[in-house]
């Protein structure tokens, strides 16, 4: 919220003196974070209070004049050519840049001449001050405007003044005025606050009624509703000052009733509205819930339907407001109102809110409603409006209704020393939270050496526990008083598997893969660019209800589209030797499941690891080789043995959509498949726009067993030896099936077996290829002697070729 | 037959002596060396074939012969090993004849590169280890119960006003915060309760400080007698070993709706220090001065989370007693942390897998 400084003080009898940026600092400090501090007057210089003391007519030009000002009682006259129509006559004051003036926009003024006469500087608007919209003539002091002659001119129009950006705690419903503002800065600072002039006894009618009865249906809806009626009124611009502090604090300013309301509104926070009560026809004010259904519109022009919800002011049965949030368009003042119902009400915080939000509706009304605003200060502020309004020539009638059936009392809070103290950590001297609660116009109902028994003030509805009174004593003794301390470990943390996320993480890092993290949602399209059938529960994405872009519109299924948009990214920057993998959640919808209590209506979030692989690999001068199926398998096995420490098997499939089917293949533990690998589908990568070969793999984390520490197994102590062997097979039989068959024997001399080759040529017989193994042989207990192994070698072979279908060659 | 005299078989030793080394010299390698050798010295060899004739020497001059016999088997023993000698030598020498370009790059060695927010976030946690903190965990789509409701923000709370979130369904939401991990943890376990909880988050903001994914390191304490000033000691903790440098940290008031009192963290800006002070911090990493600092913009100070002592409200939803129990909780962003420690200037960098960033760290 925006709060003007000087503006600020003069509701501030201070104990001491400070300057903005002090005030700032104290009120940052108590935790009213000063975001922002502008100063208002910066923006231009050398513009100053001149007098007009003649004009006449430019020589050369119609619409020219020659003014004469002066800065001074009998002072020096300078004539300055002007070329508004609104030159005003001998004796009233303008505002006058001078030579060596700047103006916003930066621009420096000289002496020039203007059309033959040379014009000491300008007589400046409010649009080349940038203070204002009025580009129709320069800016006219009131006649009774009290700045002095030669004064800066940010003084005359009510910029001479500090704008602080304050970041308000939604809490704190109490500071969206500068009244209230001003008890914090008492509070933090000492002295005391002063409240506004609200005596209108001159301008009030003793006699005059207001002529409505209010009635409120719900009191647990409008607290407090306080009818003052004002009439005469001349609807005019406000005065300059009070129109430029609502332009400074972000309000257009619109006439002297709309402009006094929301006035009192940043003074002392409380919202107001104004009726043309020449509108009104039935003398009654109602405040009730709306029908269900019913129609309203408000003054923006928009026609709404209610619901019971709803909170409504209405004249007899008629709706013309919406409470606290906005007023109809039927009732609303406008220039030739000339007598008004001004409204001050205490409507509850949570309904307005409802209302607005589902309406769309936010305004700085409705912002302080949903706040709190305090009841008491209804009538205060109703009055406070009619004296401003008083002085502007309306007669104020004598008589106020105020509906208040349950003035709201807040309850009293006991708070207990020994509960500050534990909760601070800290000891306060014994008289410190009774201070500072004080401070903050709390009663002390009752103070023992134990606990003080405390009445908050009616404005502040956040301290109804002990915790907030303890948070208020410490936010105004100040945190920097609580020393640090380190806790005491009353009991050892509880055991922890080690995250399989990050042990794969290392593992793929130590292998050489480089890891990319992408964001959790991602674009429709990514999703189905993986081409997946319907019923793959990856097909079908979460859609986020209000996405920020369609790129961040549905949750990932897959981790893959993200890297495959990475790999992309990365080519078109001319990196295309990628290495990347992700290590993250995806999330797949799932019927709600009522078993789950709370959790019911929550995704299938799954923890996948996924690597892409472009290009080349990393090679010491120009890279010359590029990956293959069979680097992503390695990267896959990796990543694998690292949480399961378990052999893994791999075998063909042609079933995933995103690869290749002919490149690919399925990584499989104890039997179970754990995750694929192979080379990117050419239409997959050909929609990120890829040029070349992406190979990929991807593993289901909660698919993986968990491996047990690792056992040492014991070293041989004999030498071992091994036999090759070279075997045509037809070339649908995998490689990996002569393991197979070696470890169906189980014979305790054989070691392992190992591809040396995988030979494919023109010579050989059509649809067969030629394989080269290598079995090691190796017993505990001997060196192995030529028979020994001839002879299981031999009984091997003849099992490999008979289960193979093979040759021996 | 007459019988040979000694000088004839001492000549004839000599002359073998001769003989060997014409044979052994124009050799190169050990084998024909060794073959040489036993064509004089073995037991079928020239010597031996000589000392045949020994028998017919006069007795008295054997000795003479003896000895010569010894001192030509002896020299050409000697000569065998020098050759091999002279052999080990020269290929030596010819090795130690190459060299190479050694500013050629090298040959690379698996680089892979731990993601920057990975990094820190594992360091994190080692940092909280120390202090008996263990780690969990919950969904990123989670309940609005979780996320917000049971952290004091019912439906209508102003408060949801400074989180602007992504929903998924009426009830359920993209976590804003890792907070509703406390929840979590609260109602599964009793305390003492000592968890951090590092995990995504997303809210609808995207500029260059935010983006609509980030990190966020929450830290939960709740057990008998802990106090606003154990908060702060943990937080100072972590703070400087984190930043390997005496920082301060600064709490000042903020309002959170689910701790109270609530706190903005301000850390001692890492990248500066008062004209006078530290010139750098442990790693040796020079340190600007403080007013020519575009980081904390010379205030000294940048913010890195908030936090505040859990409010009675949220214990409540968990069934904790909040007269038996206090607790304290704070968050805070990795990224920030990250920023800080290693000068990265856009939080968008993170996330787009560029292999030019990732590369870096
Ligand atoms: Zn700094």
């Amino acid at each position: 919220m925006k709060i003007l400084w000087n503006w600020l003080l003069e509701y501030c009898d201070l104990d001491r003196a400070m300057t903005a940026e002090q005030g700032a600092a104290a009120l940052t400090k108590a935790g009213l974070e000063v975001e922002g501090l502008t100063d208002l007057g910066a923006g231009f210089s050398g513009v100053v209070v001149a007098e007009v003391v003649s004009k006449k007519p430019h020589p050369s030009a119609d619409k020219l004049n020659i003014v004469s000002v002066i800065t001074a009682r009998g002072g020096e006259v300078t004539e300055v050519v002007c070329g508004a129509p609104n030159v005003p006559a001998p004796g009233r004051k303008v505002l006058w840049a001078q030579i060596g003036a700047t103006l916003p926009g930066g621009m420096t003024l000289a002496a020039k001449p203007v059309k033959g006469v040379v014009s000491p500087g300008m007589l400046c608007s409010e649009v080349e001050l940038a203070i204002g919209d009025d580009d129709d003539g320069i800016i006219v002091l009131a006649e009774s405007d009290t700045t002095p002659l030669g004064a800066p001119a940010q003084v005359a129009v009510g910029v001479d003044d500090w704008m602080f950006e304050i970041k308000a705690p939604a809490n704190r419903g109490d500071i969206l005025g500068h009244v209230g503002m001003a008890r914090e800065l008492v509070s933090i600072v000492g002295g005391r606050v002063v409240l506004p002039n609200v005596d209108a006894s001159a301008f009030t009618d003793v006699d005059a009624k207001v002529g409505f009865a209010v009635e409120i249906a719900d009191a647990t809806r409008c607290e407090r509703y306080v009818a003052r009626r004002i009439r005469g009124l001349a609807v005019a611009p406000a005065p300059r000052k009070m129109r430029q502090r609502l332009r400074n604090v972000g309000v257009r300013p619109i006439n002297n009733l709309v402009d006094v309301t929301n006035y009192v509104m940043f003074e002392l926070g409380q919202p107001l509205h104004a009726f043309d009560a020449a509108k009104l026809q039935h003398g009654k004010i109602v405040v009730r819930n709306a029908v269900a259904g019913s129609k309203f519109t408000t003054l923006d022009s928009v026609e709404r339907t209610l619901v019971a919800d709803d909170l409504l002011i209405c004249d007899g049965a008629t709706p013309v407001a919406l409470a606290g949030v906005m007023g109809g368009l039927d009732s609303e003042v406008t220039s030739t109102t000339t007598d008004v119902l001004l409204e001050s009400a205490g409507f509850t915080a949570l309904g307005v809110r409802r209302t607005g939000r589902r309406l769309g509706l936010h305004s700085e009304a409705s912002h302080r409603f949903e706040r709190n605003v305090d009841p008491a200060m209804a009538e205060f502020a109703s009055a406070r409006a009619a004296f401003l309004l008083g002085q502007m020539g309306g007669q104020i009638a004598g008589e106020v209704v105020d509906a208040n059936p349950a003035p709201r009392k807040l309850a009293p809070v006991v708070l207990r020393h020994a509960r500050l103290h534990a909760i601070a950590g800290a000891t306060f001297a014994a008289d410190t939270a009774e201070r500072i609660l004080r401070q903050l116009g709390c009663t002390i109902e009752a103070s023992t050496a134990a606990e003080l028994t405390v009445t908050p003030p009616t404005h502040r509805f956040d301290l109804g526990r002990e915790i907030d009174l303890i948070e208020e004593v410490l936010r105004l003794g100040g945190y920097d008083a609580v020393p640090d301390t380190i806790p005491r470990l009353r009991q050892a943390p509880a055991l922890q598997a080690p995250d399989r996320q990050d042990v794969v993480r290392h593992a793929l890092v130590q292998a050489g893969l480089s890891e990319a993290i992408t964001f959790g949602f991602t674009s429709e399209t990514r999703v189905q660019s993986l081409g997946l059938p319907p019923d793959d529960r990856r097909a079908t994405s979460i859609p986020l209800k209000n996405p920020m872009s369609l790129d961040q519109a549905v949750m990932r299924t897959s981790l893959l589209p993200n890297l495959l948009g990475a790999v992309a990214r990365n080519a078109s920057f001319g990196e295309h030797d990628c290495a990347l993998f992700e290590v993250g959640s995806v999330f797949l919808a799932r019927p709600r499941d009522p078993s789950l209590g709370r959790d019911a209506g929550l995704a299938d979030e799954q923890h996948m690891v996924v690597g892409v692989l472009s290009g080349k690999r990393p090679a010491q001068l120009a890279a010359t080789t590029a990956w293959d199926v069979f680097d992503a398998k390695g990267f896959a096995e990796r990543a694998i043995e690292a949480v399961s420490n378990a052999p893994v098997v791999s075998r063909a499939t042609a079933t995933v959509p995103y690869l290749h089917p002919g490149l690919a293949g399925e990584l499989m533990v104890n039997g179970l498949v754990v995750g694929h690998f192979g080379e990117v589908h050419p239409a997959v990568r050909a929609k990120f726009g890829i040029d070349g070969p992406v190979f990929a793999f991807e593993i289901a984390l909660a698919a993986l067993p968990s491996a047990a520490p690792r056992q040492m197994t014991s070293i041989a102590k004999f030498p071992g030896t091994s036999r090759d062997i070279s075997l045509l097979v037809d070339n649908s039989v995998p490689a990996s099936r002569a393991a197979e068959v070696v470890a169906a024997q189980a014979h305790p001399l054989v070691q392992s077996i190992r591809v040396l080759e995988e030979f494919r040529d023109a010579k050989l017989p059509p649809g067969t290829k030629s394989m080269l193994y290598s079995i090691s042989y190796r017993a505990a207990d001997r060196t192995l002697t030529d028979a020994d192994v001839e002879t299981v070698h031999t009984a091997l072979v003849k099992q490999l070729v008979q289960e193979l279908g093979a040759q021996q060659r | 037959m007459s019988s040979p005299d000694s000088s004839s078989l001492i000549a004839q030793l000599d002359a073998l002596a001769a003989q060997f080394e014409a044979a052994v010299a124009p050799l190169v390698d050990e084998q024909s060396i060794r073959a040489v050798q036993a064509q004089f010295l073995g037991k079928k060899g020239r010597v031996s074939e000589l000392m045949k004739e020994l028998p017919k020497v006069p007795p008295a001059e054997r000795p003479a012969v003896g000895a010569a016999t010894n001192r030509v088997k002896q020299a050409i023993e000697t000569r065998v090993e020098s050759k091999l000698q002279e052999l080990a030598s020269a290929a030596l020498a010819a090795d130690l004849a190459r060299s190479i370009d050694v500013s050629l790059p090298a040959r690379p060695a698996p680089a892979g590169h731990m993601h920057v927010l990975t990094q820190v976030r594992l360091e994190s946690i080692a940092i909280f280890a120390e202090l008996g903190f263990a780690v969990a965990s919950g969904p990123q789509i989670d309940t609005d119960w979780h996320t917000f409701e049971a952290l004091a923000m019912p439906k209508d709370h102003p408060a949801r006003d400074m989180q602007d979130t992504f929903y998924i369904a009426d009830d359920v939401v993209l976590r804003t915060h890792t907070s509703p991990v406390q929840i979590r943890t609260m109602l599964n376990q009793a305390p003492p309760i000592r968890i951090i909880a590092p995990g995504h988050v997303y809210r609808r903001d995207d500029d260059p400080t935010h983006s609509p994914m980030f990190t966020q390191l929450e830290c939960l304490l709740v057990d008998e007698g802990i106090s606003f000033a154990d908060l702060k000691g943990v937080l100072l903790h972590y703070v400087r070993r984190f930043f390997a440098r005496d920082l301060a940290i600064r709490l000042r008031p903020s309002y959170f709706p689910f701790v109270e009192p609530g706190a903005e963290v301000d850390m001692e800006c890492s990248f500066c220090a008062l004209p006078g002070a530290a010139t750098a911090n442990a790693w040796g990493q020079p340190l600007i001065r403080r007013d020519e600092c575009r980081v904390c913009k010379g205030t000294g100070w940048v913010e890195i989370g908030g936090a505040g002592m859990v409010d009675p409200e949220v214990f409540a939803h968990v069934g904790i007693d909040s007269e038996k129990y206090t607790g304290f909780a704070f968050g805070m962003g990795i990224e920030r942390m990250a920023m800080l420690r290693h000068g990265i200037s856009d939080i968008k960098y993170y996330y787009e897998g560029d292999l030019r960033f990732l590369r870096q760290f």
